[in-house]
């Protein structure tokens, strides 16, 4: 009896806390059946008139007239499509701050420590069917900061977004920006190492040499640390540690790179400390070292027709998916700007246009293939009974310019709905209405209309440069 | 002959000692006051009707309703006023050199990791850290008594203050100072009190940006954690040791990383206290979140980590108004500036502790007109007055001098006919340190003395016709604010004062020949007139005439 009622008082105060019950309440989110829809499975082809039904957060099973389990939300997706979560293997979005430029390395930073949870791009980016982003630091150094991967959680705290299980990784960046070709030359003003091709390898070779060594002072100090106790740890240098981890191949390397001599000059600084690039990002002349970057067991993630914005993009051409594709390397198309972010399944749709891809090897570059490129395929990418709930319904073929997202999902959980969307337009018109009649929102002197917080437009997508943010 | 001129020195000298010695004897024959027949708010007990409070060398002597005057005190007839603890504010920059203009949060907030340029960083002197990354640096050793802004806090009732290195990541260490006393050691009630930490990147060099600003906050706190294992094991036995280097900014945070001192943070959105909220959980640090504008959402996890607040009431205002054709307010900055009117009333609701300070005022008896508006978002005036005196108190470990009336404490009094928090109540009489501090006249001119508060309409002529705009004005004491609206464009006038003999002087930042310019104009009142000069550079000068239009809005 004793021990009921002290269960009870623990039961009452777990169930008191708000923390508590926010969790409880969102273990409680209804099971959803998605009937009749046409489902894009990705890596099982085209389902017709079939049902999938999410629970827990997972798909849980995927068929023809599935049973509704009791209290279900029912979906009729008759004439619509089901396309999994769209993955952007290069974003920025979320990021209060996107460069640590002022060295050329800075492992040491983390974008995971700066992520803007109310970021409205997040929102865009669900309306446009995407759930997933890899967040990479910016292109200014060699070895930039660390990635974060996130699920767009839109409204929910920052530590909700991060991807559980999703692999590390770090961003590299060769060429232009790295070297500052770009910006102009300030008189007195030292340039920061490097300025050439020539020093970005020199660069990543010395701070890969610098990571052995410091991986070795640790071997040998854990060594000798068994015999004697009095032993002072070897400093803790928070830039070495994320490339060991690169040494170790427990993180996975991102590498900002455009021309066909950079991707070969990392491959072969790669081979020469033994880790693997994971992904060649942008990589605008992948076209001619397909078979290398391949045999590299690297991915490439491109954009679909994007180039000549400066020098290094010159030589770019559309099809460069279709023919790293068949060169058997995993492609995706990131977007690397929040706008772009919106319509991804555009820019995948492209690839059938130039290099005749199949239609499924072009769903792939926004989904199963960024999702490997991230270590993620286990969970996202595709729609399987297992899999994570992320997914969309679309109200027409996605690689329809016509086609527009009606509900995103993620983990189960709607994040974007369209139909809720243009419900609320009028409760936030009639808050706006009572929010400006408010005391501290009355302008200064009366009559005239505020002013719109400044806002500096994004450079060009590729450039990674830093913006401000609102 | 030099001999004379030796002894005229001498002469000169000793009447000067002899004077000096005067001046304190007078200063010091007086050190037992009584306010007598007052009402009296002790904060930490019942509110006493009609009582009286004895001061005797610098310390509350006694407070009853039946104590009697000593007969060596100087009565103070407390008829019709209220007695409470002095007001502590809580986070400021108060009598440090280098007074530089600070961001005001009143546009829309946000965008605080790019803001306009900031004042240096205060360096220590052999530092193994650049500039703005030296925790070693302590206010108590800059700090100088004197000065405006002291007493303008001084005339709002505000007797103590936390004093914080303006900028830096390690921003250094703060002091807790009497807002009264002729030496920076007669001013210090405490030091140091906390370490300070502000995210802003450094200026030319690593961390430019927030990210390695997280990165090297770690990256020395964990140098700080080996540096003090590397001391104490040579400590122990030198010999055969390499002598670690000795490092004074690690040093300086191993208080920090013991939980001997808290470790003060900047951070006012929802996701600038989460992310102090994580570091200080990474390394058990003792965390107090100064800012707070947003605390209110992370009430669970603030009482989880016991973190408390130490609140600016520096709130968020349109303080500008734009061209017609601007787009309206996003949503979430109109929010933001009710919502941070109701963040007191939620933290108190909550249990979470806060304190109040004034966050880099412009004008610093707006924070009484603030304090009101919280008041009225949900606020309890009782909490506003805990969360003036006690609170703070017991956030910066000073409640055992500070915080409340009790016998035994620092006579820190703020005296005020009317109700504290009363829009028309006054301060008749602040003691410091059981001294009366001269009180210069209370905001809006004061008696004898034409206040321009108001509304004036303005003539400007720059060469090509008047041009009517209107100007809003609001005096305190010498200074000036307000703003102007008209076909030259709208803003906050700055720079602005006034002079005894009437002169006015502002910059306004105007639409001229379609393009904007900083104005400044200089004139005279004379008649219920203001009339003066216009000068912009690259504009030849121009003229103005305000007349009066109506009473300040």
């Amino acid at each position: 009896m004793k021990r009921f009622i002290a269960r009870l008082l623990l039961t009452a105060i777990i169930g008191s806390l708000p923390l508590g019950a926010a969790r409880a309440q969102r273990q409680a989110a209804p099971e959803t059946l998605i009937r009749n829809a046409t489902v894009l499975t990705v890596t099982r082809g085209t389902l017709q008139n079939t049902d999938v039904l999410l629970r827990n957060g997972k798909i849980a099973a995927i068929g023809r007239n599935l049973n509704a389990p009791a209290n279900a939300r029912i979906i009729d997706a008759t004439g619509k499509y089901i396309l999994p979560g769209i993955i952007d293997c290069h974003s920025h979005s979320m990021l209060d701050t996107i460069n640590e430029g002022t060295l050329a390395v800075t492992s040491m930073v983390r974008t995971a420590d700066v992520l803007n949870p109310t970021d409205a791009d997040l929102y865009r980016e669900l309306a446009g069917g995407v759930t997933t982003l890899n967040l990479l630091h910016g292109s200014a150094n060699p070895i930039g900061g660390l990635n974060t991967v996130v699920k767009i959680k839109y409204g929910r705290p920052a530590s909700e977004f991060i991807f559980p299980g999703a692999m590390p990784g770090i961003k590299f960046a060769l060429g232009e920006n790295v070297k500052r070709s770009s910006t102009p030359a300030l008189p007195g003003v030292t340039r920061r190492y490097p300025s050439t091709r020539m020093g970005v390898e020199e660069v990543i070779r010395d701070a890969f040499t610098r990571a052995r060594d410091y991986k070795r002072t640790w071997d040998e100090y854990r060594a000798a640390s068994k015999n004697d106790k009095n032993l002072i740890p070897p400093r803790r240098d928070l830039q070495l540690e994320p490339l060991v981890e690169v040494l170790e191949g427990k993180r996975y390397v991102h590498a900002h790179c455009y021309i066909a001599s950079e991707i070969l000059m990392l491959i072969n600084i790669a081979d020469e400390f033994g880790f693997k690039v994971k992904t060649f990002q942008h990589v605008l002349e992948g076209y001619k070292v397909a078979k290398e970057i391949a045999a590299h067991g690297a991915g490439a993630s491109i954009f679909a027709d994007s180039w000549a914005y400066k020098i290094e993009a010159y030589d770019a051409i559309p099809y460069n998916a279709a023919i790293m594709t068949r060169a058997g390397v995993v492609v995706s198309m990131n977007s690397d700007s929040d706008e772009r972010a919106r319509r991804l399944n555009i820019e995948a749709a492209k690839a059938m246009h130039w290099g005749d891809l199949t239609e499924e090897q072009a769903l792939r570059l926004v989904t199963i293939n960024p999702a490997i490129q991230l270590g993620i395929q286990d969970r996202v990418g595709s729609i399987e009974v297992g899999k994570d709930a992320d997914l969309a319904i679309w109200n027409g073929h996605p690689f329809s310019v016509y086609s527009r997202v009606d509900t995103t999902f993620v983990d189960g959980e709607v994040f974007f709905d369209r139909q809720q969307d243009l419900a609320r337009r009028a409760d936030l018109a009639k808050e706006r209405t009572t929010l400006e009649q408010a005391d501290p929102n009355k302008p200064a002197a009366q009559g005239q209309s505020p002013q719109r917080p400044r806002r500096t437009p994004r450079g060009h997508v590729d450039d990674d440069i830093e913006i401000e943010k609102p | 002959m030099p001999r004379v001129r030796l002894r005229l020195v001498l002469l000169v000298a000793t009447f000067a000692l002899l004077l000096i010695a005067i001046v304190n004897a007078q200063r010091s024959a007086i050190d037992t006051y009584a306010i007598t027949n007052a009402r009296i708010v002790p904060v930490s007990g019942a509110t006493i009707d009609r009582g009286t409070v004895v001061i005797r060398n610098g310390l509350i002597d006694a407070v009853s309703t039946n104590v009697t005057a000593p007969p060596d005190a100087r009565i103070i007839d407390g008829t019709g006023l209220t007695v409470y603890p002095g007001l502590i504010d809580s986070y400021t920059n108060l009598a440090l050199p280098e007074a530089a203009a600070s961001p005001s949060p009143g546009g829309g907030g946000g965008a605080i990791f790019f803001a306009a340029p900031q004042p240096r960083p205060a360096a220590g002197p052999n530092s193994s850290q650049p500039p703005g990354l030296q925790p070693e640096v302590m206010v108590e050793e800059i700090i100088r008594p004197g000065g405006t802004e002291i007493e303008s806090s001084r005339n709002i009732g505000i007797t103590t203050a936390l004093t914080v290195p303006r900028t830096g990541i390690w921003m250094g260490q703060s002091a807790l100072i009497n807002l009264a006393g002729d030496t920076p050691q007669q001013m210090i009630v405490r030091s140091p009190v906390a370490m300070h930490v502000g995210f802003t990147p450094l200026r030319g060099g690593y961390p430019g940006s927030l990210m390695g600003v997280f990165a090297s906050l770690r990256q020395m706190m964990l140098d700080a954690q080996r540096y003090r294992d590397s001391v104490q094991l040579y400590d122990r036995a030198p010999r055969g040791m390499r002598r670690p280097e000795v490092d004074r900014s690690l040093a300086a945070l191993l208080p920090v990383l013991e939980g001997r001192m808290p470790v003060v943070m900047l951070a006012n959105s929802e996701r600038e206290i989460a992310r102090a909220l994580d570091l200080a959980a990474e390394f058990k640090l003792r965390l107090i979140i100064a800012g707070g504008r947003e605390s209110d959402r992370l009430t669970d996890r603030l009482l989880k980590q016991n973190v408390p607040v130490l609140l600016s009431l520096n709130l968020p205002r349109r303080t500008t108004a734009a061209i017609p054709e601007a787009d309206p307010e996003p949503l979430r900055v109109l929010r933001e500036r009710v919502e941070a009117q109701q963040t007191a009333g939620k933290l108190a609701k909550a249990g979470v502790r806060f304190a109040f300070q004034s966050g880099s005022l412009t004008n610093i008896s707006d924070l009484m007109v603030n304090v009101g508006r919280v008041i009225d978002n949900g606020l309890q005036s009782t909490d506003a007055l805990r969360a003036f005196t006690i609170w703070p108190a017991q956030i910066l470990g000073v409640e055992n001098q500070l915080g409340s009336i009790e016998i035994g404490k620092i006579a820190n009094l703020t005296v005020t006919r009317g109700d504290l928090f009363d829009r028309n109540s006054r301060v008749a009489h602040v003691f410091i340190d059981g001294r009366p501090v001269d009180l210069r006249p209370a905001a809006g001119g004061g008696p004898g003395r034409t206040s321009v508060s108001g509304q004036w309409s303005v003539n400007v002529n720059l060469g090509q016709g008047d041009t009517a705009i209107t100007l809003n004005l609001q005096q305190e004491g010498d200074r000036l604010s307000g703003s102007i609206t008209g076909p030259l464009g709208a803003g906050e006038i700055s720079n602005a004062s006034i002079t005894t003999a009437g002169e006015v002087r502002f910059t306004v930042t105007l639409n001229v020949q379609g393009q904007t310019k900083e104005a400044t104009f200089n004139g005279r009142l004379e008649n219920n007139q203001i009339r003066g000069s216009v000068t912009i550079v690259g504009v030849a000068p121009g003229t103005f005439t305000a007349t009066r239009a109506g009473q300040p809005n």
